[in-house]
């Protein structure tokens, strides 16, 4: 027997059996014996066990309603909706919860430890790639100095893409994370405007307050500050950001007034990983990172023309 | 034009003063937050190269310490650290660049060279005064046609002053903008330099104020 529900029934109906056995025989013998004065008033008798029946299987009905909530409860953790498991049960299964949330606390601790050893082997290997790097520009042998800088830039670019992975193939799992667009573009667009300062761009954005989606903060930054930044890198003067929702996802769209990208080469550039050395520091990499990503997240980027007259970036995300 | 380095890592550090100081900078550094902080709120840099990961106390409190106290030069920041959340924190923190590690040296003395030409109002990469031409990207000064030699310290007497055009500055100022802090200031006075200055670009193109300082003329 798999059903609980079924297990208590039987029990309940073999329990209810014995009962009637036990009652029958007492009542046989007390009869036997001749007892006096047991007179049975059969109308009460049979509305109170038609009560007593119903109150019992009402009572079995809502005792293991609590393990429905918990499927309920479960299903929201998992799809990313709560971070634990929320609400009081019984005490058996209370126990249960109780289990269920410690071991979710200690995963996203290990998840958030790996990932902090993941980000510090990156970071302490780039200090000294940037001494390697400066001492290969003055070496005297220019072909050496070459190969060494060329080598440097290769691992530089390997470790900003799979340090963006782990960090978000960690923090895909992590759970219960909600984000507001606006939050993350409106930082990323003052820091823009300081790091474009000679360039005196002009931004853009429409962005609704309650637009948000499901991914980490980080994450979002990330896939927005390199669209911005690609952005900013290739307009004339305006850059601008958008967002709406499209059914059970949020559109992001991205759009200047610069050259664009031929059709041909879109999915190239958004194709262009680890593996494009050749191309000059910082070129491609950023696009191609913004498609892992929202991948990572099930959402998708998409590259077109803008009425702007430049690139358009449509990145879609699970919405929140 | 003098500049703080804030890098805990020596051979970095030393790598950054000495292409800083070919550069035609004054350059003084700091291997750790506390000396940072200490340096930037006490002595006076045109701009300064700042590593968020000092030991001690990290880059971005000292920099947050820095604004609360007034520092307003302008802040490269360095980091291994470059994801947009990090740079996010950085700006409004109040760096005014950033440039991640690994680099290159050309990068940082480029973004450089536009932090103090924007922090002193300049729009043109090469500053002018009369028939003298000042380029920072190459330390390298002309007069007409022909390349003027000067030492390292007239060269920051000069590109002060352009960078300060139609301003007076006083002899402190100066003072504080051209010697990096461990150098031994008495041995060369200001005037000694203005005089060598004016006999090779000329003696118009610096003004001496009676009592107040020098001034190169606006155009």
């Amino acid at each position: 027997m798999r059903s609980l529900r079924a297990r208590l029934l039987v029990g309940g109906l073999l329990w209810t059996l014995g009962l009637v056995l036990v009652t029958e025989v007492v009542v046989r013998q007390l009869s036997q014996r001749g007892v006096p004065g047991i007179r049975i008033h059969y109308g009460a008798m049979s509305i109170l066990a038609i009560g007593l029946l119903a109150t019992g299987l009402t009572f079995a009905h809502i005792g293991l309603s609590p393990v429905g909530r918990l499927r309920a409860r479960l299903a929201a953790v998992r799809s990313g909706q709560d971070a634990r498991v929320a609400g009081h049960y019984p005490t058996e299964v209370q126990s249960l919860v109780d289990d269920l949330n410690a071991l979710l606390d200690d995963r996203e601790k290990s998840i958030a430890r790996a990932q902090a050893h993941a980000g510090n082997l990156a970071h302490g290997l780039k200090t000294p790639l940037a001494v390697l790097a400066q001492e290969a520009s003055r070496a005297t042998d220019p072909a050496l100095g070459s190969a060494i800088t060329q080598q440097v830039e290769r691992m530089r670019r390997q470790m900003d893409y799979h340090l963006a992975h782990a960090r978000a193939a960690a923090s895909g799992s992590v759970l219960g994370t909600r984000c507001q667009v606006a939050e993350s573009v409106e930082p990323l667009i003052r820091t823009l405007q300081r790091l474009y300062a000679d360039r005196s761009l002009s931004f853009e954005s429409a962005l609704l307050l309650d637009h948000a989606v499901r991914c980490q903060r980080e994450d979002l930054d990330e896939m927005l500050g390199n669209l911005l930044d690609n952005a900013c890198q290739w307009a004339r003067s305006r850059v601008s950001v958008a967002s709406s929702v499209e059914h059970t996802s949020v559109r992001i769209v991205v759009e200047d007034d610069g050259p664009g990208i031929p059709v041909e080469l879109r999915e190239t550039v958004l194709q262009r990983g680890v593996r494009a050395d050749e191309s000059a520091a910082g070129s491609g990499l950023g696009l191609a990172i913004v498609r892992d990503l929202a991948g990572l997240y099930g959402g998708s980027i998409e590259l077109g023309a803008s009425p702007l007259g430049g690139l358009r970036a449509t990145l879609k995300l699970p919405a929140a | 034009m003098r500049v703080l380095i804030a890098e805990d890592e020596p051979a970095l550090a030393r790598q950054l003063a000495d292409s800083l100081g070919q550069a035609g900078y004054a350059v003084d550094a700091a291997g750790d937050g506390a000396r940072a902080e200490f340096l930037g709120q006490t002595e006076t840099y045109d701009a300064v190269v700042l590593d968020l990961g000092l030991p001690g106390m990290d880059g971005l409190t000292v920099l947050r310490r820095w604004r609360e106290a007034g520092m307003a030069a302008p802040v490269l920041v360095l980091t291994a650290r470059g994801s947009w959340h990090e740079k996010v924190q950085g700006i409004d923190g109040g760096a005014d660049d950033y440039v991640s590690k690994p680099f290159r040296m050309e990068e940082v003395l480029a973004r450089l060279r536009a932090l103090i030409r924007r922090s002193s109002g300049q729009v043109q990469p090469e500053l002018r005064a009369g028939d003298v031409t000042l380029d920072p990207r190459g330390a390298r000064v002309m007069r007409g046609d022909t390349p003027v030699k000067l030492t390292s310290h007239e060269f920051r007497v000069l590109s002060y002053l352009m960078h300060q055009r139609g301003r007076v500055v006083s002899q402190a100022e100066l003072t504080e903008h051209i010697y990096a802090q461990d150098y031994d200031r008495d041995s060369n006075t200001v005037e000694v330099f203005i005089a060598r200055l004016r006999r090779k670009v000329g003696p118009g193109v610096i003004e001496t104020v009676r009592g107040l300082g020098y001034r190169v003329a606006a155009e």
